[in-house]
């Protein structure tokens, strides 16, 4: 299915939430996590695959990949 | 950039889901939060109105309650957020004197209640958004 190589430490499903849910579970876990984390945050709103990747723009964190899985979207995000 | 300080008079349903979602999402992200809850604001913050669901709104709010991807009620994010960043909730004394209301009366997400005065001073040094 997926078509990115890249691993995830970590797996945030936010999967049937609207905006900003998903966003809102991202924040709270890359604020626990250690640097260098990568986080997936898996999405089935849309409007999340440009809002997420403003938001880690501004907080300075790193947008891996964007992967469209069908029916949602997987966000990959390495906390820096 | 210090924050913003947020004054919600409208019970709305959609002004009300829009000050969570916008209050969150920058507490979330270390940027402070004042949200001043006044005048019809309170109304949606009724424990009686939560529980019931019987807010006022238009079509964007009967769609996002019917939406197949949920948005977390206002009382449900606001929470949520509070725990991550610096967010504070206020309930304006005069609104809810008028009505002969108690903070008991409303949804458990008001740090305290609080007047024209202590608002100012909190919004002394942010952004002020009113909607």
């Amino acid at each position: 299915m997926s078509e990115t190589d890249i691993q995830a430490d970590v797996t945030v499903d936010a999967i049937g939430s609207a905006c900003p849910g998903p966003l809102m579970d991202l924040i709270g876990k890359i604020k626990d996590v250690d640097d260098g984390t990568v986080v997936e945050l898996l999405t089935g709103d849309e409007g999340s695959k440009n809002d997420v990747p403003e938001w880690v723009e501004e907080a300075n964190h790193e947008l891996l990949d964007i992967v469209d899985e069908g029916e949602h979207w997987a966000i990959y995000v390495k906390k820096t | 950039m210090t924050g913003y300080a947020v004054v919600l008079a409208s019970e709305e349903f959609e002004r009300v889901q829009a000050v969570s979602m916008i209050a969150s999402v920058a507490a979330s992200s270390d940027i402070p939060v004042e949200v001043f809850v006044t005048m019809n604001g309170l109304n949606a913050f009724e424990k009686e109105t939560i529980e019931s669901g019987d807010f006022e709104g238009g079509r964007v709010a009967k769609a996002m309650m019917e939406a197949e991807n949920e948005s977390p009620l206002f009382t449900e994010q606001l929470e949520k957020a509070k725990a991550i960043g610096p967010l504070q909730v206020y309930a304006c004394e005069m609104a809810m004197d008028v009505l002969g209301n108690e903070i008991e009366d409303y949804a458990d997400v008001f740090d305290d209640t609080l007047g024209v005065s202590g608002f100012l001073n909190r919004a002394q040094d942010k952004q002020i958004i009113f909607v």
